[in-house]
């Protein structure tokens, strides 16, 4: 009996240990930018949801794509229709590791420079990605910057052939968080 | 003035007035108002939560992309520079509580610090879809006057 008492406390106490390195977000923000000849596309979504295991450097988001805010309705209605098709494919998602994750201390206010990488899932495809970013510690609060670039073909994502020249085939995305641990 | 010119400067016209008119009502055409945007559902939040938990790809078939009147007792109103955020929590999970998220539309922002935690609120918006812990509803507007 009292053996299963002190496995008990120590199971109870491994989970918290756990859960206090868990920092998260349900405000994330991704926003992309394309150049194009015509007309630049920008759009930002806010509802980004993030998730970072600090003892291990796994990390989540997940997008949902009918979020994406355009400044004019036509470019959100091609994006969302035409383009990542987002009744077919409502989210988007990027999971993976910062492999770098030991150089940070949280107990420490500073900046450092981090490598992520892990899948990143849009209109249904999944391809490999290594990118670069950095997280930022302030008063145990977590600010993760990224911008990294992907080509639209590799998600399957096709440009209609009247507008093929008016379209960039690639796409900056830039992300910015802010994580605070969660308190389960 | 000789006919043909007459009919070259009314096509000539013509073609000004419908190119203005193609840009400013396809091309440049506004987003919807969402604030008056009649709401295609109207439920409880809780019943919300559910049917996205219990069969997603129905819900986001039924739901995703169509205006939401939700009503219920909110869990709790996050705010920061920009956004305003009303969230009906239904269950704790992995990443914390786990419901309904709602971003106010801008001209809701100022208003919202009047409802309180355990406030009855129905509340209207575009639906985004689940992301597997929430479901999303932006550009919302309150329906009901007073708390």
């Amino acid at each position: 009996m009292k053996k299963i008492i002190i496995v008990f406390f120590i199971m109870a106490f491994l989970s918290l240990a756990v859960n206090a390195q868990k920092y998260i977000t349900k405000t994330g923000k991704i926003s992309f930018f394309s150049s194009a000849p015509l007309e630049n596309i920008e759009a930002v979504n806010d509802q980004v949801n993030a998730a970072l295991d600090f003892s291990t450097g796994d990390f989540v988001f997940k997008v949902l794509m009918k979020s994406f805010e355009f400044p004019k309705s036509l470019m959100q209605e091609h994006f969302n229709e035409n383009y990542v098709e987002s009744d077919k494919y409502p989210d988007a998602s990027f999971t993976g590791k910062i492999t770098n994750i030991k150089d940070i201390n949280v107990a420490n206010n500073n900046t450092v420079i981090v490598q992520a990488q892990g899948d990143l899932t849009i209109h249904g495809v999944t391809k490999k990605i290594n990118t670069s970013g950095t997280i930022g510690i302030k008063n145990g609060v977590l600010t993760g910057y990224s911008k990294f670039t992907i080509l639209l073909k590799d998600y399957n994502i096709s440009i209609p052939k009247t507008v093929v020249n008016n379209i960039s085939k690639t796409i900056e995305i830039t992300v910015n968080i802010i994580l605070n641990k969660l308190n389960n | 003035m000789k006919t043909w010119l007459k009919i070259l400067l009314i096509l000539f016209f013509m073609g000004i007035i419908s190119a203005f008119l193609v840009y400013h009502f396809v091309i440049n055409k506004p987003h919807p108002d969402y604030d008056k945007e009649p709401a295609k559902y109207s439920l409880k939040a809780n019943e919300l939560f559910n049917q996205f938990t219990s069969n997603k790809k129905e819900s986001e078939k039924k739901y995703n992309g169509q205006v939401v009147e939700i009503s219920g007792k909110c869990t709790s109103i996050e705010q920061n520079d920009s956004l305003a955020v009303v969230v009906f929590s239904f269950k704790a999970g992995m990443f914390g509580d786990e419901g309904i998220r709602c971003t106010l539309l801008p001209k809701y922002k100022s208003g919202i610090t009047k409802y309180k935690k355990d406030s009855e609120i129905k509340i209207k918006g575009f639906c985004s879809g689940y992301n597997d812990t929430d479901v999303i509803l932006i550009k919302c507007s309150i329906q009901n006057k007073t708390p």
